[in-house]
């Protein structure tokens, strides 16, 4: 028992003294600051917007025109091969 | 060539006016004391997460009434609203990042907002790839998937009052400087036409994929009565 007693007064003494110099705040004076410019993450924030916003526009156009291609195709292929009583393709 | 709606037509020429008038409102706004120069991101990344949300929602709507009613048009709203989901969300975590980058001096943060806005958009791209490549089940489990990121839209939103984080709160745009108000509202309204002209021409591709399916068919049927 005096041996664990003697284990936590050991673990106090140490951590005790650490935790208040956790809280302690010091202000850091003339750090070395990271100065950026602003410029370019704002010119790169509205081309990656614009930039996406193309190419979902340039795959929907290329989807669209590869459905039209397709079904023109297949409307063609009813009208020509369709016998002469079935009602045609719509267009 | 097939006609184009007026409205559709109107809402385009709109949203191209929006591409000039709303550039020039946001260089006249004033500069955020604090942040400056790099806060003027904010104008177009809120945008893009509000039609994330928007987008999820309405991908939600259109789940349900594909589950409980058996939509067609509800499945069709569904998928392209989560191809507008993706898009924007891509937008929100690609310009979120380049804001931080210089506000806060890191590209991310694994705090409630961001961590939440990323599982949203992985939610949403997760719809697209059970869609894809889940066999015949695809359109239902995605569908049931809509409904879990619609749940998951709150949570984003509220994360930064409920949860310390490094993000802004939702009290920004509320107490926003009565001058930049023009410029952020503006940049909404041209994002929310941009959005309705999206959904409507990706619609427009998901009817014309109907089409197609049932011109095929009809092409099947006169294959075999020949044969």
């Amino acid at each position: 028992m005096r041996r664990l007693w003697l284990a936590v007064a050991a673990l106090a003494a140490g951590f005790v003294p650490a935790l208040a110099r956790a809280q302690e705040f010091v202000k850091v004076e003339g750090a070395p600051r990271q100065e950026m410019p602003a410029a370019p993450f704002v010119a790169a924030a509205y081309s990656v917007i614009w930039v996406l916003v193309l190419a979902y526009v340039i795959v929907l156009a290329r989807g669209i025109a590869r459905v039209r291609k397709e079904a023109a195709e297949l409307r063609a292929r009813l009208d020509r091969e369709a016998p002469p009583g079935r009602p045609r393709a719509a267009s | 060539m097939r006609s184009v709606s007026p409205g559709l037509l109107l809402t385009a020429l709109l949203a191209a006016a929006g591409f000039v008038l709303v550039p020039q409102l946001i260089v006249a706004a004033p500069q955020e004391p604090v942040m400056g120069f790099v806060q003027k991101i904010f104008y177009f990344h809120v945008p893009c997460a509000s039609l994330l949300f928007l987008s999820t929602f309405a991908c939600a709507a259109g789940s349900i009434a594909y589950l409980f009613k058996g939509s067609e048009a509800g499945d069709r709203l569904a998928v392209s609203s989560a191809e507008l989901a993706v898009l924007f969300g891509a937008c929100t975590l690609i310009t979120g990042p380049l804001w931080g980058r210089k506000a806060w001096g890191v590209w991310w943060q694994w705090d409630a907002r961001l961590t939440s806005s990323l599982l949203l958009e992985l939610m949403m791209v997760a719809y697209l790839l059970a869609r894809r490549y889940a066999g015949p089940a695809g359109r239902k489990l995605s569908a049931a998937l809509a409904l879990f990121a619609a749940i998951d839209v709150p949570l984003v939103y509220k994360s930064v009052d409920i949860w310390r984080t490094v993000h802004p709160r939702t009290t920004v745009v509320p107490t926003l400087d009565a001058r930049m108000r023009p410029a952020f509202w503006s940049a909404f309204a041209l994002m929310i036409l941009l959005w309705s002209v999206l959904l409507a021409v990706r619609l427009r591709l998901e009817r014309a994929r109907a089409e197609l399916a049932a011109l095929r068919i009809d092409v099947e049927d006169l294959t075999e009565s020949a044969a």
